[in-house]
C-alpha cells in the first residue's frame, strides 16, 4: 500500500464510529465488593495426602451493551414498559423485538410504543429456592404474564398477594420502584394484582401450596 | 443417504457432587477412555481421526478452552478437534456432529469426551451459573433459575393435562430408585437409598409443582463415546455395535414466554402450540427421527428410552412430546406406569438425570451410553443386577434437551 494511502486512511479514523458520549452516569455497585481478577486464595489437602482442592477467587465487572435495546432499559429509568410493534405486520412485543420475528417481514425494523401498565397473568409458580443472589427475597412467585397486546408473556415477580392466591388469568398491573431506587433492569417493575382483585376461596390446591410455602419463610430466617 | 453411523463403546466416570468428587477433568476422561478400551480390546485411541468435546458452561472451571487440556493429555496432539456446545443438549449435538462426520464419509472414528464440574462452586452458585444460559436481561434477575421456569411451563402443563404432582412423583421415585442398581450413579453413591411418592411430595419446594426430588442432580462427570462408520465397527465389535437409525435437532425461544405465539411453530404445528407448556423442539426433532428410522407407532417401535428428566415434570412432558400419549391418554399412561422397568416402554432404566446425575457437558452421552449398553448386552457387567435390564430390546430413543426447551435432539439407536 503506497504511503500517501496508509496517511490519509490515519488521517480519517476519527471519522469511521461516532462515539456517543455518556453524561448520566450511576454506580449501584455494593460497598466491598471490590475487582480483584483472578486469583488464588486457598488450597485443602486430604489427611492421606493424595487429593488436593484449590481455591480460585474471581470478579470482573462487565459492560453490557444494550444497543437498539435501549430505549426498553431507558423506559424503565422513567417507569415506562417500551414495547415495540412490527409496521408491517402489527405484532407487538414485550420483551421486546427490535426486528419483526416473522420470516415474511424480511428482518423489518420496530417501532417502540409505550404499553399500558396492565397484564394478564399466563402462568406462574411459587418458587421455595433460587439462585445466590435471590435467596433471601424467598418464597417468590414468578409469573410469566402479557402485557397489554404483546404477544408474548414476560416473566416477573407478583407481590401483594400470598403465595397460595395467585391465579391463571388475574388481571395485574405494573408497579414501579421509586424513581430514585430505579437501575433501569428488569427488577425496577414487578406486578401487584388489578385494584378491586380479590383472591378466590381456600381450595385443596391452595392449602398444598400453604403446606409448601411455610417451611420457606422460616428457613429464610436462619439466612444471614 | 452417505455412511450408516453405529456406536462401538463408552464409558463414564462415576457421576458425583462435592465430597466424594475429586477427579480432575483429564484424569476423568483417561478412566473413562480406559474403561472403553477394556469392554473392547481391538479399539485403540490412534484409530480415531476426529475427537469432539462437549462441555457447556466454562465458569465451573474457570478455564476457556478446556477441551485442549483434554485433548493434548490423552495423546491426541494433531488430530482435529472442537468443542459442541448447546446448553442441556450439548451431549446431544456432539453426538449430532459426530454422526455427520461420520455419515459425510469424511471421517471414519469420531471420539466424544464430555464433562461439567459443577460441584466446583456452591450449589445455589452453581443454579445461577446454569441461569446464565436464560436471557440474563429479562429473566435472570426476576428470581430466576431453571428450576423455577420449568415449574411454571409444568404447573400449567399439568392443570391441562389432568397430571397431578403424585403423578409426576412417580417419575421421580422410579429414576432414583432404578439409580440404585447403577454403581456409577449419584444417587447411589450419595444419597443411596429407594424412595416413594410419598418422599417425593414431602421433600422441600424448590418452585411449585416441582420439590426436591422431583429435580435432577448437579455433578461432576466425565463421560466418553466412540462413534464410527459400520466398517469400523464391525472390525472393533463386530458382535456388539449399535446403529443410529434415526436422528433430529430443532431448536425453540430462549425465553419461555416468547413461544405462545411464535410464527414458525403456527405455521407448522398451528396456533396454540406449543403455548409454554409442550416441548415443541422435541416434537419436531423426534419427527425427523421416526422419519429417518422409519418410525410411525413410537410406543409400539420403541422398547426403551434415556430422556432427559431434568425434572420428573419434564419427563412426563416428553413422553407427550415423544408420541407415547396424547393429551387424553398421558394421564393413564402415567399411572399404568408405562415407564417403569415392567411397563410397556421403560424409560431411564439407567437412572437418568434424576438418578445417575445431569454433569450437562457429560449429559447426553450418558444417556447414548446406557441405551447402548442395553442394545448391546452389557447391563449385566454395567449395573449390580439385571432388575435394570431392558428383556431383549432391540431399538431405543435418547433424548438431550437445553434451556427451556430452547435446542432438543432424539435419536433412534437399534441393533444392526
Amino acid at each position: 500500500m503506497a504511503e500517501s494511502v496508509v496517511m490519509e486512511q490515519k488521517r480519517r479514523k476519527t471519522k469511521y464510529a461516532v462515539e456517543p458520549n455518556f453524561t448520566e452516569k450511576k454506580q449501584f455497585r455494593p460497598a466491598g465488593v471490590q475487582e480483584t481478577g483472578l486469583a488464588f486464595v486457598g488450597y485443602e489437602v486430604s489427611d492421606d495426602r493424595q487429593t488436593m482442592n484449590q481455591f480460585l477467587h474471581y470478579d470482573q465487572l462487565y459492560t453490557i451493551r444494550h444497543g437498539k435495546n435501549s430505549p426498553f432499559f431507558i423506559g424503565l429509568l422513567e417507569g415506562k414498559i417500551m414495547g415495540t410493534r412490527c409496521p408491517r405486520c402489527g405484532t407487538t412485543w414485550v420483551p421486546i423485538r427490535t426486528h419483526c420475528w416473522s420470516l415474511d417481514c424480511d428482518l423489518v425494523e420496530t417501532d417502540w410504543v409505550e404499553m399500558p401498565l396492565t397484564a394478564t397473568v399466563h402462568t406462574w409458580t411459587v418458587a421455595g429456592w433460587s439462585g445466590r443472589s435471590s435467596l433471601k427475597r424467598l418464597p417468590i412467585i414468578l409469573v410469566y404474564a402479557v402485557i397489554g397486546d404483546s404477544s408474548v408473556a414476560i416473566a416477573n415477580e407478583l407481590h401483594g398477594v400470598k403465595p397460595w392466591d395467585v391465579e391463571f388469568g388475574m388481571p395485574l398491573k405494573v408497579v414501579f420502584k421509586p424513581k430514585d431506587q430505579r437501575q433501569g433492569v428488569i427488577t425496577d417493575f414487578h406486578f401487584e394484582p388489578a385494584d378491586g382483585w380479590r383472591p378466590g376461596p381456600m381450595t385443596a390446591e391452595k392449602l398444598r401450596i400453604k403446606e409448601l410455602v411455610e417451611p420457606v419463610y422460616e428457613w429464610v430466617k436462619t439466612l444471614k | 443417504m452417505g455412511e450408516r453411523v453405529c456406536i462401538v463403546g463408552g464409558a463414564t466416570t462415576p457421576f458425583d457432587y462435592g465430597a466424594t468428587g475429586f477427579e480432575s477433568i483429564e484424569g476423568g476422561a483417561a478412566d473413562c477412555v480406559r474403561e472403553a478400551m477394556q469392554d473392547l480390546p481391538e479399539f485403540r485411541l490412534r484409530d480415531l481421526d476426529l475427537m469432539l468435546y462437549s462441555h457447556f458452561s466454562v465458569h465451573f472451571g474457570h478455564q476457556l478452552a478446556p477441551e485442549w487440556i483434554i485433548h493434548d493429555h490423552l495423546g491426541l496432539a494433531g488430530l482435529p478437534h472442537y468443542r459442541v456446545e448447546n446448553g442441556g443438549n450439548t451431549g446431544g449435538s456432539a453426538l449430532y456432529a459426530a454422526a455427520l462426520a461420520v455419515m459425510s464419509g469424511h471421517h471414519k472414528a469420531v471420539g466424544i469426551v464430555g464433562w461439567e464440574t459443577m460441584d466446583s462452586v456452591s450449589q445455589s452458585q452453581g443454579s445461577e451459573f446454569i441461569a446464565l444460559a436464560s436471557d440474563i436481561r429479562y429473566e435472570l434477575l426476576v428470581g430466576g433459575i431453571y428450576p423455577i421456569y420449568y415449574a411454571a411451563m409444568a404447573n400449567k402443563w399439568m392443570k391441562e393435562n389432568h397430571v397431578t404432582e403424585e403423578d409426576v412423583a412417580s417419575i421421580a421415585a422410579k429414576n432414583k430408585n432404578n439409580a440404585m442398581d447403577n454403581p456409577k450413579a449419584q444417587w447411589y453413591r450419595n444419597e443411596h437409598r429407594y424412595i416413594t411418592v410419598d418422599d417425593v411430595m414431602k421433600s422441600r419446594l424448590i418452585a411449585y409443582p416441582i420439590k426436591k426430588y422431583d429435580c435432577s442432580l448437579m455433578s461432576r462427570g466425565v463421560a466418553f463415546l466412540i462413534v464410527c462408520n459400520e466398517a469400523y465397527a464391525k472390525k472393533v465389535n463386530p458382535d456388539g455395535y449399535v446403529t443410529v437409525d434415526g436422528m433430529g435437532l430443532s431448536s425453540c425461544t430462549i425465553r419461555a414466554g416468547d413461544r405462545i405465539n411464535y410464527p414458525s411453530w403456527k405455521e407448522r404445528y398451528g396456533p396454540g402450540y406449543p403455548d409454554m407448556t409442550e416441548f415443541a423442539a422435541c416434537r419436531c426433532s423426534a419427527e425427523q427421527a421416526y422419519k429417518m428410522a422409519g418410525i410411525k407407532d413410537p410406543l409400539h417401535q420403541i422398547d426403551f428410552g434415556e430422556i432427559h428428566d431434568a425434572f420428573s415434570t419434564s419427563e412426563a412432558q416428553i413422553y407427550k412430546a415423544l408420541g407415547l400419549a396424547d393429551g387424553e391418554h398421558i394421564t393413564q399412561f402415567l399411572r399404568d406406569h408405562s415407564t417403569h422397568m415392567d411397563g410397556q416402554i421403560p424409560m431411564n432404566p439407567g437412572g437418568g438425570l434424576l438418578g445417575y446425575g445431569h454433569p450437562v457437558g457429560a449429559t447426553g452421552l450418558m444417556s447414548t451410553i446406557e441405551c447402548y449398553y442395553q442394545l448391546a448386552g452389557m447391563i449385566p457387567r454395567k449395573h449390580l443386577s439385571t432388575k435394570t435390564q431392558v428383556s431383549n430390546p432391540e431399538c431405543g430413543i435418547v433424548n438431550s434437551h437445553a434451556g427451556t426447551g430452547t435446542s432438543i435432539s432424539n435419536f433412534i439407536l437399534r441393533r444392526p
